[in-house]
């Protein structure tokens, strides 16, 4: 059978990924939280930071800042996150609130396609599969041991999605948008700005795309396709249900064992059935439960 | 055309062609596809591939523009139907011979084939809507590419023989003028039927299901079965579409049936205009399918796209700018915008 050693090293891998896969679904929950639709442009906000960070860091490094280029790159693709996201705001969901969904889900399948092409333009010559300069450390726990990429992974989605829970538990800020998120009209009728603080949930939600995707970059290396990983961390925010924020640490997690260890244990009859099992996870979720585990549960009137 | 209404028969009112423009545009369209061989044969297969991805596409408009339940597994359905075939045949030719023609048999049931698995596509739609039933239309599109990798297609690389494809002397495979009448031939068929199908009893009821499925199961409709038709019936197209996909690239991989196909249908349904099921997809097919086969070697050689990397990044950013623009400001698509260019004409010169 399995041995102890190969089990702890398949449990931090799994635990490494779900995490990632948490901070990555995060910006999906924000968004449907504050305008109640699917942002499917997601995942290249994802691509878009993934491939800044990597020109951001490369270009540094040729200026002889080599050992501060990942870091710098990383900050400079959160700010174009944010940025993305705010954008996709005020140009996207604000003229379509109120439209049906089919609407939303278009446009922002629209906007995906133009933040593919920017990444593209971004990207020229290094839109190919690289990876990130990281330091060469590597600790030993046992049989487990992790190395840069892992701490890059951890640090980042662990941090992006700490600094996003308290920010909506605990902060002025974050009761202000759980009450627009909840009600805008009863929120702006207490005097607060509804439109910024959609807004700023909107950029929360692809600065947390954005450390994320390099989160998930620094574990899996960059590649032109890694857009896919985030519909897989759809997966994820639907089992926590669209509109928990942190409800997604249990899904993220979930996801992650699924996935890392339907990977291995069934390596042998059905390779690569990782990649299928998070959308079939998806299938049970929609079919069983559709609200997730922490989602409320929408009751249609007519 | 006629600024009043002059109809004194139901049957007048209901019918395809009204005006005379009608039958002249008929006429003339009917000249142009028959004619359009003597263009050569790259016009040929740029008509092929927009006839398949036109069939595709309006069993799209049927399950999304006129039943309301969006899809995003049209591309994977696609590949059901050219699998089916590919299979089929490679079966046959396994177990005693590939008979001649074969594959043209298999064109129905490789409709049947992929409506019954876009039965199992559409499955969640009993339970769900909107945004929901979109994800799950993108996970079984995922799972029926998984099966294509892993299971179906291992070796990412199938044939049809050429035997199958030959009837009567004829080679109905590649971009042949013999694949073009059929392929031209069944996208006519298939776009009679589905604007048929918007005006009975079965198009009502996808219609009210679209508009109020609530209210539609009030006033008697049966939902679940309106909405299991819709997503059999779209598959349907896409099944037939991706069989004559497959006679008409005679190799074939998974690479074609994958997410990016299913929103670029969707994208051609919605910017052509999913209100109107024919003439939205044969415009939306025409400008983002055929006009991007079109203009590809053009913006490859213009100055400078090798500095944002490429023509894909040209065409990345015009498909979204155009998607997203339809759908912010002209929900009704390029049908909406020739609607009005149809209206200011009919009142010109004396328009207010």
């Amino acid at each position: 059978m399995v041995d102890s050693a190969a089990l702890a090293v398949i449990t931090f891998q799994s635990t490494v990924i779900g995490l990632v896969f948490a901070a990555l679904g995060l910006g999906f929950n924000i968004v449907y939280r504050v305008s109640k639709s699917i942002n499917l442009a997601h995942p290249a906000i994802v691509l878009l930071a993934v491939y800044v960070t990597l020109v951001a860091s490369s270009y540094l490094a040729s200026h002889g800042l080599a050992s501060l280029g990942f870091a710098l790159g990383t900050l400079v693709a959160a700010v174009v996150g944010f940025a993305t996201g705010v954008a996709m705001e005020i140009t996207i969901a604000r003229p379509l609130r109120g439209r049906p969904p089919v609407a939303l889900i278009a446009a922002t399948l629209g906007a995906y396609y133009i933040l593919k092409g920017v990444a593209k333009a971004v990207a020229r010559d290094m839109w190919t599969t690289a990876s990130y300069r990281l330091p060469g450390i590597s600790i030993s726990l046992g049989p487990v041991v992790v190395d840069a990429t892992d701490i890059a992974a951890i640090v980042l989605a662990g941090g992006t999605l700490a600094a996003l829970i308290v920010l909506h538990r605990f902060t002025r800020l974050g009761v202000a948008m759980r009450a627009v998120a909840e009600d805008p009209y009863g929120a702006s009728a207490y005097g607060l700005p509804v439109k910024t603080l959609t807004m700023l949930s909107w950029g929360l939600a692809g600065l947390a795309g954005a450390l994320a995707g390099v989160a998930l970059a620094s574990k899996t290396g960059v590649e032109p396709s890694i857009d896919l990983y985030v519909l897989e961390a759809l997966a994820a925010s639907l089992l926590a249900g669209l509109d928990s924020v942190a409800g997604i640490v249990v899904g993220g997690l979930a996801l992650g064992f699924v996935r890392q260890m339907s990977n291995y244990f069934l390596m042998s009859w059905l390779p690569g059935f990782g990649d299928a099992a998070a959308f079939i996870l998806m299938l049970l979720v929609l079919l069983v439960k559709p609200y997730g585990l922490f989602g409320t549960e929408r009751i249609e009137r007519v | 055309m006629p600024a009043g209404v002059f109809k004194e028969r139901y049957s007048q009112l209901m019918a395809h062609l009204r005006y005379p423009i009608h039958w002249a545009g008929l006429v003339a369209g009917l000249a142009l596809l028959l004619a359009l061989p003597l263009a050569g044969s790259y016009a040929m297969s740029l008509a092929i591939d927009a006839a398949i991805f036109f069939v595709a596409a309006v069993g799209l408009a049927v399950t999304t523009g006129l039943a309301g339940q969006i899809s995003l597994a049209q591309g994977a359905l696609l590949g059901v139907g050219a699998y089916t075939v590919a299979k089929t045949l490679e079966f046959l030719a396994a177990h005693g011979g590939v008979p001649e023609g074969s594959a043209l048999l298999l064109i129905p049931a490789a409709g049947l084939v992929a409506a019954a698995v876009g039965l199992l596509v559409g499955l969640p739609s009993f339970k769900l809507k909107g945004y929901y039933l979109a994800m799950a239309s993108i996970a079984a599109q995922a799972v029926l590419m998984y099966l294509f990798q892993r299971v179906i297609d291992p070796n990412q690389g199938v044939t049809v023989p050429d035997k199958a494809m030959t009837l009567g002397g004829l080679y109905f495979g590649g971009g042949g003028a013999a694949l073009y009448y059929l392929t031209i031939g069944v996208a006519a068929v298939m776009a009679l039927v589905a604007a048929n199908i918007g005006r009975s009893s079965i198009g009502r009821a996808f219609k009210a299901v679209r508009d109020n499925d609530v209210s539609a199961s009030i006033v008697g409709i049966d939902v679940a079965k309106a909405k299991a038709l819709a997503f059999a019936v779209g598959a349907f197209y896409a099944g037939v579409a991706g069989a004559l996909y497959a006679l008409y690239n005679i190799s074939f991989g998974w690479d074609a049936f994958g997410l990016d196909t299913s929103i670029e249908l969707l994208a051609i349904v919605l910017v052509g205009g999913a209100s109107r099921i024919i003439w939205g997809p044969l415009l939306g097919v025409l400008l983002l399918h055929t006009g991007w086969s079109l203009l590809d070697d053009v913006v490859s050689g213009l100055p400078g796209v090798g500095l944002i990397g490429g023509a894909d990044t040209v065409k990345y950013l015009v498909f979204g700018l155009l998607v997203a623009g339809f759908v912010v400001g002209e929900p009704d698509g390029l049908v909406g915008v020739l609607r009005r260019v149809k209206e200011y004409f009919r009142l010109w010169p004396f328009s207010y």
